[in-house]
């Protein structure tokens, strides 16, 4: 099977004087499933209709398998892109999309059929080749249009936010079909995203882009719980950000002067800091806890609470700081916290420090 | 040039090479051989003097402008009040059944978009458009058959004993009007249509439910929506019936012309084609001027046209 | 109906007023073409009549003409479609402010009056035939290629606006897409963007082949001494009228309502198929019903009807009546005399008798309606 390395070298994007990429530079192996994650404006698009060749980057080089693609048409690269809308033909059959790839290649009628019969059973749609598009449910499409890709068959599959159409159920269900179509061709699937439940779910390794800017490349794990930048820190997952100035470092634990008092962490990375440097220290709701703990303990007051079935938020507020808290619902008694104040406590290994830098959303 | 090459490879890069030059030769005869250099043509042959066949391109064939001169001062030096008066008539006319097509059409095409649903709707649109497959010369045909001397209207209203004597309506030139109005209704209704089409129910219902009477909300709300739709068919309208002929000749009254019907006259009585070209150059500048001040007045672009 | 927005009573009141303003004349044009009456005209009703139809074909003009016409309208639409393709494929491609000036040039022949187009086609092209030594027995001075050059000038625009309100609902992805998957620019044309714009082309032909034939305007110079079939219609509507151009009127009228109900037909059938509600709708779940409001049926059916009125209409005889009509009149008259005579013989019992042949009489001394119609001076109201 195909394990055609991609490698971004030094890739910049510019849109006259916008730089839509800056200096992306990652290996992305052959047979990985691969995610760009970012906010919509991030770059990712962009970086990806430059790797499928609808564009060539304003700086740098992209290689496939060791080849320079520059100049090289989408239409003469090992890539396959499948759109955020799909973009399958309307006006042809279900098998007529399936095998357009084929037709163009002027490849006979009979050998196109057999060939999109063999993707429609591997998508697990047999028997729906004469159906127009039309006909198909969302999810059939998206399956029908995979199959598609997979016709050219190319050695890298891209694929452009393509659940973003389908509601919450289906999005669920095609993350586990899609991993399972990825494991069974084997090929290199590159996955864009805005939503970072489908990058973690699906990916060995994801890139999380801002403002053009790749700010961590890492396998899901390590993203969530070992953010390398205040803004990674802030986009995946829930977090409290409490602002500060570095106090003291002891090996890798850090006290920061915060609202709350002084406040202990882990410096990401094994970072040193300097006394007084600005520094946001992050702590996720679902580690916080209702026991004040040592060193780690802060008051605040209650401001609100929702109920969310599997796990109830509690929302907080002290020193022009808002908190929010997650409680797992094991079924018990809700705890009855209206009004009062509240004190809470964390360990500093589940707190991380990071300097001072963009939010996600702010 | 440097533009249209980047058009061109734009073109090729998306579409094929092959389809490139199709499109690309076949704009530019459009453009050069069909709209342009014929224009330019007519223009040039209205400033020449009406030769015999032998003389032309020889020494007499200068440059005059005796042919516009005519226009204004006729052959003896006064104002041309005849042919003057025929192009302001035309023009007064022109605008006359452009807005009674306004007033025709703007109800139609609102509650086309909006009252009417489902078969009533379709029915409307198929009635709209079928009448208009039938040739122009007979609908044309039509009012005249309607409106003679012995006339569908002439037997009502004397059989009814409203008047006692055959009402002459083509030399009153309501048949004129009637059936210029009929012609070009189409071409109002829909544009309008477009326009209207595009604005959202609930607008009118939220101004209804705010208490506006209904002709406040066609004002301030329907209307302003409405305007480039109106521009566009007003636009068409206007310069089509301005420029009609076929009515004017079947259902003008004796003594009242169109004014290309003297442009016409010039051509294929008088066989003076330069002095004809300078009548056509002046009804297409004075409609155009009269469009384009009107666009501004009422501030639409021409780009709007057609949609 | 829609209250509160003006609609209601009022709407269905002014619509009803509307499309009586559109299809009346149309009507009364259609009742026309079966009077016996020379006139175009329903009162008085004398006999019904389908001898105007063998006056229409029997017109060696408007026949020469309508084959005329027919040329040049195929020859229209097979230069004006694509060329209307090019300029909206040119204009979809272009920048905003190339493509405005672009639309704007395009589109003004649709504004410029049609005798302006007409004059300017052949003063150019005589001229252009004159640059490069061409007789007058050339190209350039014939009727049918100057008609055709000047029509294809604005006509070409109608074809670009019914292409462009096509492109604008094409998504680009799909050409994207396709290139994606491995087609040249040129198979993605062809395969994906061309067949989109399949239904586009129908009416753009469709709508061309219409404004081809029906124009006078510019044809009506670039004709030069030939005619179509419009040209002739207008020239026999100016010099004279008599129903047979009514009769043409029903031809028309009903060939194009025998289009419509197929086209309406086809639509419908086409959006039952489509939103796939075929199985629970009560004409199409039923296999005999389908069949029968297939558009090829109803076309046959409507035709086979159209068949039949005219085999009919070409077996009536409106002689006999005619001829009633006649003796009535002059039976009419006969009696007014009579009555005349006796108030005269009432009076004057000792004069000599009267004649007793008034019934001999011409038709043109007739005091009836028919008479008097061609004393009026609005019968040739054109010329």
């Amino acid at each position: 099977m195909a394990t055609k390395d991609i490698v971004l070298d030094h890739v910049s994007i510019r849109f006259g004087a916008y730089t839509a990429v800056d200096n992306a530079h990652l290996v992305i192996k052959g047979g990985e499933f691969f995610s760009f994650l970012g906010p919509s404006g991030c770059g990712k698009t962009t970086l990806l209709r430059c790797i499928s060749g609808f564009s060539d980057p304003s700086e740098g080089r992209v290689l496939i398998g060791g080849q320079d693609m520059r100049g090289i048409g989408p239409n003469k690269r090992p890539t396959a892109l499948i759109f955020q809308n799909l973009a399958l033909f309307p006006l042809m059959s279900v098998a007529d999309n399936i095998a357009f790839p084929l037709e163009v290649r002027g490849i006979g009628r009979k050998e196109r059929r057999k060939r999109a019969d063999e993707l429609l059973d591997m998508i697990a749609l047999p028997g729906v080749g004469d159906k127009k598009v039309h006909e198909l449910s969302g999810g059939q499409r998206q399956r029908v249009a995979i199959a598609r890709a997979l016709a050219v068959e190319p050695d890298i599959l891209l694929l452009d936010e393509p659940l973003s159409a389908l509601d919450l159920k289906l999005r669920h269900h095609m993350r586990t079909e899609l991993r399972a179509i990825q494991q069974r061709v084997g090929l290199t699937f590159i996955y864009i995203t805005h939503d970072q439940g489908e990058a973690l779910t699906m990916s060995d390794r994801v890139a999380v882009m801002n403002a053009g800017v790749i700010e961590q490349v890492d396998p899901p794990e390590t993203i969530y719980n070992r953010p390398k930048t205040s803004f990674v820190a802030s986009f995946v997952g829930e977090t409290n950000a409490i602002e500060g100035k570095v106090a003291q470092q002891t090996e890798a634990l850090v006290s920061v002067e915060t609202p709350f008092g002084r406040l202990q962490g882990r410096a990401a990375g094994g970072r040193q800091y300097k006394a007084g440097e600005d520094c946001i220290l992050f702590i996720r709701p679902e580690q916080l806890s209702l026991e004040g703990g040592t060193p780690n303990t802060l008051t605040a007051n209650w401001v609100k609470e929702e109920f969310e079935g599997n796990s109830r938020q509690l929302f907080l507020e002290a020193n022009g700081v808002q908190l929010r808290l997650t409680r797992v619902n094991l079924g018990g008694t809700p705890d009855n916290l209206s009004g009062g104040t509240v004190s809470l406590g964390f360990t500093p290994e589940q707190a991380i420090v990071l300097p001072h830098g963009a939010l996600a959303g702010a | 040039m440097k533009v249209l090459q980047n058009v061109f490879s734009e073109i090729s890069g998306k579409h094929g090479l092959g389809a490139a030059s199709f499109v690309a030769v076949a704009v530019l005869f459009w453009v050069i051989c069909l709209i342009t250099l014929p224009q330019v043509a007519m223009l040039d042959y209205s400033f020449r003097f009406n030769l015999p066949a032998a003389e032309v391109g020889g020494p007499q064939d200068v440059y005059t402008l005796e042919n516009y001169a005519y226009f204004f001062q006729g052959n003896d030096g006064t104002v041309n009040t005849l042919d003057i008066g025929i192009l302001v008539k035309t023009l007064i006319a022109a605008v006359f059944v452009t807005f009674i097509d306004i007033l025709l059409c703007y109800p139609i095409a609102f509650i086309l978009a909006h009252s009417a649903t489902g078969v009533a709707a379709r029915m409307m649109v198929i009635g709209l458009i079928v009448p208009f497959w039938v040739n122009e010369i007979l609908r044309a045909f039509a009012f005249r058959v309607l409106f003679g001397s012995t006339g569908l209207i002439n037997g009502i209203g004397m059989s009814m004993g409203l008047w006692d004597q055959p009402v002459d309506f083509i030399r009153a030139d309501v048949a004129l009007y009637s059936g210029l109005t009929y012609a070009y209704i189409l071409l109002m209704v829909f544009p309008i249509f477009n326009a209207v089409e595009a604005l959202d129910r609930n607008q009118i219902e939220a101004a209804r439910d705010m208490g506006a009477s209904w002709w406040r909300v066609h004002w301030r709300v329907v209307l302003p929506v409405a305007k480039p739709g109106i521009a566009s068919g007003a636009t068409m309208v206007f310069m089509l019936t301005a420029g009609a002929l076929a009515a004017p000749q079947i259902l003008g009254g004796p003594s009242n012309l169109w004014f290309t019907q003297l442009i016409y006259q010039w051509f294929n009585e008088s066989a003076n084609w330069q002095r004809g070209s300078a009548y056509a150059v002046i009804l297409l500048i004075v409609c155009i001027s009269f469009v384009m001040m009107l666009m501004r007045v009422f501030k639409v672009s021409i780009g709007e046209i057609g949609r | 109906m829609n209250r509160g927005t003006g609609g209601g009573v009022v709407a269905t009141g002014f619509s009803l007023l509307f499309f009586t303003f559109l299809f009346g004349p149309l009507i009364i044009m259609v009742i026309t073409a079966f009077n016996s009456s020379s006139f175009p005209r329903i009162t008085p009703w004398e006999c019904f009549t389908t001898e105007w139809f063998g006056v229409l074909f029997a017109n060696d003009r408007l026949m020469s003409g309508l084959a005329n016409s027919l040329v040049i309208a195929v020859s229209v639409v097979v230069i004006a479609v694509p060329i209307g393709l090019a300029g909206a494929l040119a204009l979809s491609e272009l920048g905003p402010r190339l493509r405005a000036a672009l639309y704007t040039v395009l589109i003004t022949p649709i504004l410029i009056p049609g005798v302006v187009l007409g004059i300017s086609t052949i003063i150019f092209w005589g001229a252009f035939g004159r640059s490069v030594g061409a007789d007058y027995g050339s190209i350039f001075y014939s009727g049918m290629f100057l008609t055709l050059a000047g029509q294809v000038t604005f006509i070409s625009a109608y074809a670009m606006l019914v292409f462009l309100a096509r492109l604008q609902r094409f998504d680009p992805i799909l050409t994207e897409a396709a290139l994606d998957l491995g087609a040249t620019p040129g198979q993605a044309f062809r395969k994906i963007l061309l067949p989109f714009l399949g239904p586009a082309i129908g009416s753009a032909a469709f709508l061309t082949f219409l404004a081809s034939f029906e124009n006078y305007n510019t044809t009506v110079f670039t004709i030069l001494s030939g005619n179509t079939f419009t040209t002739a219609l207008a020239s026999k509507v100016r010099h004279g009228t008599d129903p047979s151009l009514s009769a043409l009127a029903v031809i028309i009228i009903g060939i194009t309502l025998i289009g419509a109900v197929v086209h309406e037909a086809h639509m419908r059938r086409k959006e039952v198929m489509r939103t796939g509600t075929t199985a629970r709708s009560r004409i199409y779940g039923n296999p005999v019903l389908r069949t029968l409001v297939h558009p090829l049926t109803i076309f046959v059916i409507l035709l086979g009807i159209a068949g039949f009125a005219t085999y009919q209409g070409t077996q009536h005889d409106a002689g006999v009546c005619k001829q009633q009509i006649l003796d009535e009149k002059r039976a009419r008259q006969q009696e007014l005399l009579e009555e005349q005579r006796r108030k005269m013989e009432a009076q004057k019992q000792n004069q000599a008798p009267a004649s007793t042949a008034p019934a001999e009489e011409p038709v043109k001394a007739n005091p009836s309606p028919f008479g008097g119609a061609f004393k009026s001076n609005g019968l040739k109201p054109g010329e």
